[in-house]
Formats: structure tokens, sequence, C-alpha cells
């Protein structure tokens, strides 16, 4: 298959191809930049919110460190102390101030107050009242509670537990020391305080709450990133095509991870940016594309049209129109491309009229040289016998009547020599136009060889085999049967002439598509290229007895039929004449 | 019958009403104010609700004090020795509060109608005072359940809802809001001191002469010098357990520690429940007493796969709600998740059950009935409670229910009220006693 690619597609692959690489390079690279700034400023919002997170830290750890203070401050609770401290062990019957812890929360505005005896015993719980009589063990371990400051602790709830903003107030009973713990909860409330822009997610990750789904939280990556910071506590920051996340792990007094503070900076405003570059970049591409196409086919038109017309000029003169000229239309490389063809063609045509003439020449010469040559042999018999005539003139009658007898017998056989050899170069001169009919071509190679069988039977002569490969399929041709037997019968002659020590003939029939070739093979000494090239001129011979017309007949007989002839032949391996016929049916 | 937590009962009520007895003669006329929490959904025929007693109807007979059978509208009755037909005098002289007579005939359809419901087939024939109630089968106990609250004699109109032959009538009632009462001058007994009651329902200013302390977290300040008083205890608080796999409720039963609920849930007022009836009731309550056993409530719970267990109360209740979530945090200790839930279905349900009389027999038939384990307290001899208590304990033993706690019922009493006589019946405060000091 031919895989040439045109000029035009070149021109328009090379022009697309430059444009669409400029056009994304330009993408490429307003992509990176936006996207370059659209992280920093994530960046910058995340810190901005990290440092209000603090701050809002801070101050809800002021507010709820001054409302514990107050609910210690109150009358309940320095009740609570003065009757602790008035009674031995724990001894005081706690159950009247049950709900206290309750009223006091809903006075201070806490989530979380517990009241705890002494002996670590919560004595009421404003967030799960039912839990009195249970142990804060945690609370005795600190002796200064207040310098504790504020922190983060998970609280059980009846329901469940929730993460507190806590501290703690001890508040002295006599030589004893009651608790009064309380705080605020960290939940959705406190995440819709801080300061989210647009396009900002908040979520808290409670550590104490199941491994949260990447449903729950909205993507693989905020999951994938629990994970990590629950295995590492520490800060981590992700990027993925829908949003950047950051995980702030959030401790409590001991440093336990508490949960994870996840802030997500959606990038769909920078995907819609980056899509909008990318779609601006493809339609810009698409025109390039299109302009890359118009401006080929005119680059192309402009410049391969001469190319063109001088490629079907250089086809004409390749078909034998000698006199064809390319058209001159540019003084450039392509115009002067096609100056010089015309010249090329120019001097081509001076040079096959100039061969034409030599070969004119040489075809006289040949004949001349082939006439003397055969009739100078029939001329000197004739010489000698018609001298040998006048020198028994002198001599008797009888003996001239013998010899007058004898050289007229010469003589005529002489005559009818010469009338052979001319007769042969007549009938070359007249060769008719054939008269086409089928001919079943291996019949036809069967009766050649029947004419030979006699010669090639003779006593004295050397053995020759013939050997006769016809296919089947060969059937007909269309082809003048006399011409056609004519032609076979020289190559057969042809072929028994070159192996006169003997050898074998072989006569081969083969068709393909819709051509029958017949093939004439011989074991004779072969053909040099130099002869094989002038085989078929007349007049041409290898023999030492031969009119050269032989093969000469051969091929005007092929030529008629408009078929081909070759020759393949090497030194020492014989000789094979191949005759190429169309079908009868062709 | 004999109650062996009589004696003790007898002398705090003396102690309550030496406190509520006034040292000036009683006074008829003027209107008691009484605010309650709850209730008012419908009108209790016994006035105000079983604690409080402003009779509007009346049973044939009544339990007294000490469960003893007592007459009210039925004078006499006697019985053939099958207990198939039984014969009852009515009392004389009564009328409806809308002047009617009390005769067998107006008598009639509110009893059978109450009988029915435990008897199937049972007739009555009507004929002046007397009544007849008869059925194929015997009817030993007919006396007690005539003397139950479901057993009023009463009729009703398309004008007045409930029309009685109690000492008070209704004059006016608003569903859920307000109930009024006025003394009905043609009692066939004593009119009461009072000339009305009005009745304000999910009231908790404690303005009122008289008002309940309901049961919760919060704490109510009372005013200065209030007097109270409270019942014997008489709510059960238990757990009704509906699943028949017993294994959960079993160990929910040993994880119970019931004296932070009784001592601070309920503020003391209460008694930490081991049996259904109090011991007061039944008299050998104490024998059920036992410890928490966490262990081996921790080796039942690992013998079970259970899930979370839903247990569900009264919405709106903060005490029950408080109770519930108690349950739940010792169930933990154990490993058993129970989730309270408010007013929901589930396996277990807080409930609180009232004791309807001071019959021991009657109330744990009822029970018994209520936690669908047959009816067996019927075939109990009333005059034995060493079957009771067998009874008792095989119903705890099939832990279809899990006593908590029982509840007194406590009121406050304002400074102008007083009866007479003093209040001597712990079981229920009758307002017809009560009389107002200008």
């Amino acid at each position: 298959m031919d895989t040439a690619v045109s000029f035009r597609t070149k021109v328009f692959l090379s022009i697309t191809a430059t444009v669409v690489l400029a056009v994304w390079i330009v993408a490429a690279v307003v992509s990176t930049l936006v996207t370059q700034s659209f992280e920093r400023r994530d960046a910058q919002r995340t810190a901005a919110l990290v440092s209000q997170l603090q701050r809002e830290f801070e101050r809800r750890g002021v507010d709820v460190a001054r409302r514990v203070e107050a609910a210690a401050d109150s009358d309940a609770v320095q009740r609570l102390a003065v009757n602790l401290a008035g009674q031995p062990g724990s001894q005081l019957d706690t159950s009247q101030y049950f709900a206290e812890a309750q009223t006091l929360a809903q006075e201070q505005s806490l989530d979380f107050l517990e009241l705890v005896g002494p002996d670590a015993a919560i004595i009421s719980s404003a967030e799960w009242p039912a839990r009195f009589g249970y142990k804060e063990d945690w609370l005795p371990q600190a002796e200064d509670w207040k310098a504790q400051g504020v922190f983060l602790k998970k609280e059980d709830l009846a329901d469940g537990s929730a993460l507190g903003l806590i501290t703690v107030r001890g508040v002295k009973a006599g030589d004893k020391m009651l608790y009064v713990a309380g705080g605020q909860r960290l939940d959705k409330e406190f995440l819709e305080s801080l300061p989210a822009t647009d396009g900002m997610r908040l979520q808290l990750y409670r550590n104490f709450e199941p491994l949260p789904s990447p449903e729950s939280l909205g993507s693989k990556l905020a999951a994938s990133l629990v994970e990590d910071v629950r295995r590492e506590p520490r800060e981590l920051t992700r990027v993925s095509d829908a949003a950047t996340i950051t995980a702030i792990p959030l401790r409590g007094r001991d440093q336990q991870l508490l949960a994870i503070l996840l802030i997500e900076n959606s990038r769909a405003e920078l995907a819609n940016l980056k899509r909008y570059i990318q779609g601006s970049a493809g339609i810009v591409g698409g025109a390039c594309v299109l302009l890359g196409l118009m401006l080929s086919f005119w680059t192309a038109s402009r410049v391969t049209r001469p190319l063109r017309d001088l490629a079907t000029s250089v086809r004409e003169v390749a078909m034998g129109k000698w006199d064809t000229r390319a058209n001159v239309s540019s003084s450039d490389e392509v115009g002067q491309l096609a100056r010089d063809f015309n010249g090329m063609t120019e001097q081509l045509v001076e040079q096959r009229d100039r061969m034409i003439q030599a070969e004119r020449v040489a075809a006289w010469r040949e004949l001349a040289r082939r006439l003397a040559h055969e009739l100078k042999n029939p001329l000197f018999p004739l010489q000698i016998t018609i001298e040998n005539l006048q020198r028994a003139r002198a001599g008797s009658p009888e003996q001239f009547d013998e010899v007058f007898r004898e050289s007229t017998s010469t003589l005529l056989a002489e005559l009818g020599h010469l009338k052979t050899i001319v007769g042969r170069f007549s009938d070359f001169a007249k060769m008719p136009a054939p008269q086409l009919e089928p001919v079943d071509v291996n019949q036809m190679a069967r009766q050649v060889i029947q004419l030979f069988e006699a010669q090639l039977g003779a006593p004295g002569r050397p053995p020759i085999e013939t050997k006769l490969q016809l296919a089947a399929e060969a059937g007909e041709v269309a082809a003048d049967p006399d011409q056609l037997r004519r032609a076979l019968r020289n190559l057969v002659l042809n072929a028994l002439d070159a192996m006169p020590q003997g050898g074998a003939l072989t006569i081969r029939t083969l068709r393909h598509d819709n051509k029958v070739a017949v093939e004439v093979s011989d074991t004779g000494e072969g053909l040099t290229p130099e002869e094989c090239d002038r085989l078929f001129t007349p007049y041409y011979t290898t023999k030492q007895h031969g009119t050269g017309l032989g093969l000469a007949i051969v091929q005007s007989v092929v030529s008629d039929h408009k078929g081909t002839i070759t020759v393949h032949s090497k030194p020492g391996e014989g000789t094979t004449f191949r005759i190429e016929l169309g079908t009868a049916n062709a | 019958m004999r109650l062996p937590g009589w004696p003790w009962l007898a002398l705090s009520s003396l102690l309550i009403a030496s406190s509520l007895a006034g040292a000036v003669r009683p006074r008829y006329g003027g209107i008691l104010t009484v605010e309650l929490s709850s209730g008012g959904t419908a009108i209790d025929p016994g006035g105000i609700n079983t604690a409080l007693s402003a009779p509007i109807t009346e049973t044939l007979v009544r339990f007294s004090s000490r469960g003893e059978i007592e007459p009210v509208l039925a004078v006499a009755w006697q019985h053939d020795p099958d207990f198939k037909r039984w014969r009852f005098s009515l009392r004389p002289k009564v009328t409806f509060h809308d002047g009617e007579a009390l005769t067998g005939t107006s008598a009639a359809p509110s009893l059978l109608a109450a009988l029915k419901q435990k008897y199937g087939e049972v007739s009555i024939e009507a004929g002046g005072q007397a009544l007849v109630i008869a059925s194929d089968h015997g009817m030993p106990d007919l006396l007690e359940d005539l003397a139950l609250p479901n057993a009023m004699v009463l009729r009703k109109s398309e004008s007045d809802p409930l029309i009685g032959t109690g000492p008070f009538r209704v004059t006016a009632w608003e569903p859920g809001r307000r109930l009024t009462l006025a003394a009905f001058d043609d009692y066939w007994g004593s009119r009461p001191y009072l000339d009305g009651i009005e009745i304000e329902f999910g009231a908790g200013r404690g303005r009122a002469d008289l008002f309940d302390i309901p049961l919760g977290p919060a704490r109510r300040i009372l005013p200065e010098g209030l007097a109270t008083w409270s019942s014997v205890p008489r709510t059960l608080l238990a757990i009704t357990v509906s699943n028949a796999e017993s294994a959960p409720a079993q160990a929910l039963s040993l994880l119970m520690d019931r004296a932070p609920i009784v001592n601070v849930l309920a503020q003391h007022r209460g008694e930490a429940a081991f049996g259904l009836l109090p011991q007061w009731l039944s008299g050998y309550e104490f024998l059920f007493q036992s410890m928490p056993d966490v262990v081996r409530a921790k080796q039942l719970v690992s013998q079970l796969r259970a899930g979370p267990i839903s247990l569900s109360y009264a919405a709106n209740d903060v005490f029950l709600r408080s109770v519930a979530e108690r349950v739940a945090l010792n169930a933990r200790d154990a490993g058993v998740t129970i989730q309270p839930t408010p007013n929901a279905g589930g396996n277990l349900r807080l409930v609180e059950l009232q004791l309807e009389s001071t019959n021991a027999r009657e109330e744990l038939q009822r029970i018994a009935e209520l936690v669908k384990a047959g009816d067996g307290a019927s075939r109990l001899d009333a005059s034995k409670p060493e079957a009771r208590y067998q009874f008792e304990r095989s119903l705890l033993e099939d832990h279809r229910i899990i006593p908590l706690v029982h509840l007194r019922e406590t009121y406050g009493i304002g400074p102008r009220v007083h009866f007479q006589p003093p209040p001597a019946d712990p079981f229920t405060l009758h307002l017809e006693d009560a009389w107002i000091q200008p």
C-alpha cells in the first residue's frame, strides 16, 4: 500500500501541530499560574481560619471559665460546700442537690456542669442527670484546677458522647474539696460561629465516634486524611481536584487526640476556571486547526500545483509523448525545475532521433552484411561451376557434356538455395495480420512436439528428451493458429539448435489471471545478457547458419497478438523463452 | 384481713392528722381550690384521682382502709352456697344528682356493664330496692369486684356526663383544664363541709389550697409552714417486659440499684420495690429483698447476643425519663445497652401502676393480668397470704415485670384547709371531710 503522505497533508499537519502546541503551552502555563494562585489563596484562608479558631477557643475558654466560676460562687454550691464541711465522711444526703447542676447550667448557659463531691462521686449532673453517684476519678488528680485553665474533653452523655470545652473549679468545703466541672459543647453551632468563607466547609470529626465513611465526610480524601491524622496526630493538608482539605488535630488535657477539624476549601471555582481555560484553548485550537486546514490548502495549491503539473508532464514523457512541455508559471525554484524539465525533454528527443537514425543505419548495415554473407555462399559455387564450364569448353566435347551436366545441376541447386534465402527475407517482410480465434495452447504444444518427433528420433542425432508440462487450466487463447504454431516451431527449432550435444526440451503452459503463458526451455549453453538484449533483433544470430529472422518473427507474431515475449538465460544454465497471451474470453 | 404494716401506718397517719387537724370547729361553706400537675383527660368517678377522694359516684360496697368490705349503697347481701346468685338490698332514700331515686332498676345498667367485663354471661334482676346478680358460674369474689372503681353506680345523660349518688356533683367540666364540683345537698350521708371544689389540671403554681407535688428532678420551693400529706406507697414503678426471653430482664433485675432511685430521683418519696405489692399491703415484700449483683448480671449478659434494647416511658414525664436514664446507666455497667425512648413500643416499658384498692388479692390479680401472666390470682384463697406470696414470687421469677419503687403521693395543703375528722386513711385523702377556715 502506498503510505506516502501528500505535501498538502504535511503542510496541514505542520501548521496544526505548531498552532495546537502553542495554544496548549499557553493554556498549560495559564492553568498552572491560576492553580498556584488559588492554592496560595486557599492556604491564606485556611491560615486565617485556624488563627480565628484559636482566638475563638481563647474567647470561649475565657467565657466558660467565667461561667463556671460564677456557678462555683453561687449560693447553691456554697451552701452545698458548707453542708459538706459540716458532715463527717460521706454522710451528707446530697439527694436534695440532685437537680442543682441543671439549674446552675441553665442560669450560666453551660452545656455541661457537674457538682462532684470530695470522694469524686457525682452529686449532680446537668448533662447526664441519671449519673449521680458515679465517680469522676480524674477530678481529684489535679490540685490547682484554676491553673489548668480550659481544655477539651470528651463528655459521656446518656445518648452517646460529646466534645466539650471544659474547666474545673474547686470549692473549699472545710478540709475537703467540692468540684464544679463545667463547659460548653463544641458542636455544629461552634463550627458555624467560625468565619468560613464561601466555598469553605468545616467538619468536626470526634475521635470517639466510629470511623467516618467517605459518604459522611463528603469525600474519600477527607476520610483518608482523618485516618492518617488518627494514626499520627499532626496537621495535614491534601489536595484533590475537588477540594483542598486541611486536617487539624484537637487534643485534650493529656494530649490525647479528641477531635479532628477538617477545613475544606472547594476547588470548584478553580475547576470551573480551568475548564474555561481548557474550553477556550480547545476553541482556539479548533479554530487554528481550521485555519491551518485553509492555510495548508492555499499553500499547497500555491506550491504543489506546479509540481503536480510537472509530475503530469513526467508521466506523459514516460508514456512516450516526447513533445510534452511543462508549464512554467513562476520564476522560483519550481519554475526553474519546470524549465530544466523542458530542457531535458528536448535533449531526450534529440538523442532519441539520433539513436533512431543510428539504429536505422546499423540495421541497414546488418542487413547488408547478412545479405552479403547469405548471398556470398551460393555465389562462390556458382562462380566455381561457371569457371569449370569455361575450362571444360577447352576440353573434349564428351568431357564438356559431362561437366555441363554436373555444373547445371550444381547451378540449379545453388540458385534454389538463393531463392530460398530471398524467400525467407520476403516472408519476414510480408508478415500478415493475425486472424484471431480460440486456440487450445496445450493441444498446440502437443502438435508442435509431434512435428519434431521424426527429426528427434533420426539415427545418429544426439538424444534430446522432450517434456510437456501442461497446465490443465491453461485453456484457450485468442490467436492465429498458424502464426502461433510458426512461432512455437521457431522457438523449438531454436532450442534444438542450442543443444547440439543433446539435452532436454521442455514446453510448459501456465495460467494466471487472464493470461496464459507458454514456456519453451532448453538445457543448452545459455546466453550472455548482451546476447539476450539483441536476441530479437532481425538478422541477428548466434548460429553459424541462420538468417537471424527466426526469433524476430516470433517477436513479431507475439507483438501482433498483443502479447509479450521474454527470455531468461544464463550461460551454462540453458534458456527459457516465455510467451504470454491473453485468454480467449479476456 | 390483717395487714402487718398497719400499726406503723396508723401511727404515721395519726401524726399527720394531728398536724392537719385544726383546734377550731369545722365550718360549712367555701370553695376549695386544687391544682394538679397532670390528669384531667376524663372525669374520675372518685372526683379527682385515686389518692384524692371527692366522690361523685359510689359503689355498692367498698374496701375499708384495712382492706375489708364495708357497705355503701348496698346495706345487706346474701348469696347461695355456690356463689352463683347474690341478692343485694339497696340503701333507701338515696337519690342521684338529678333527683332520681336509686333503685335496682337505675343501678343495674352500670353494674351489668362492669360485671360483664369479668364474668361474661351475668344477669341482674332488679325489683324496688333489691338487686339480684346471677351467673351460671360461681362468683365468690363478687363483693371485691363490686368494691372496685369500675363498678360505680352511675348514669349518664346528654347534658351531664356523670350522674352519681356521691357527696359531690359535677357542675362544670373542661377536659384537660378544669373540673368544678359542688356539694350535693341531698346526699344520703353527711353533706360535705365545702360548697364546692375547683380543680385545675396541668397547673404547677402551688397557689391553690391543695396541690400535688409531682416527682421529678426540678425542685419546687414550697412556702414556709406548708403542711403536706403523703399517702402510703400506692404506685408501683416497674419495668414490664413484653418479650418472652427472660435473660435480659433477669440481668436487668439483678443490676437494678433501687436505692439511688428512691433517695435521689424520688427524693425519698417512696420505698425500694422488690415485690409487686408494697410491704404495708402484702406483709411479705421484705422476703424478696436483694442486693444488686452485677457479676451475675454480667455472666447472664455474656451468654446473650442482644443488641440495644428499647426502654419506653411516657413522654413529657421528666421523672420517668430520669428513672429510665438511670436504668440505662445501671444496665451499661453490665454491658447491656438500653435505649430510653419516649412513647414508643419496645421490649421494655417503664410504667406506673397505681393501686386501686387496699385489697392485696385484687391488686395482685390486676398486676398479673397487666403483665399477661394468667389469672392465677383469681384462684387464690384470700385468707392465705402464703399463696399470694407464692404467686407473686412466680410472677417475679417469670421476669415479665421488674419492680423498682413503690411511690407515695404527696400533696401540699394550704393553711386555711382543715379536716374533720382528721385524715386517718393513709391510702386516700377524703376531701368530703375538708373544710375551709375563712
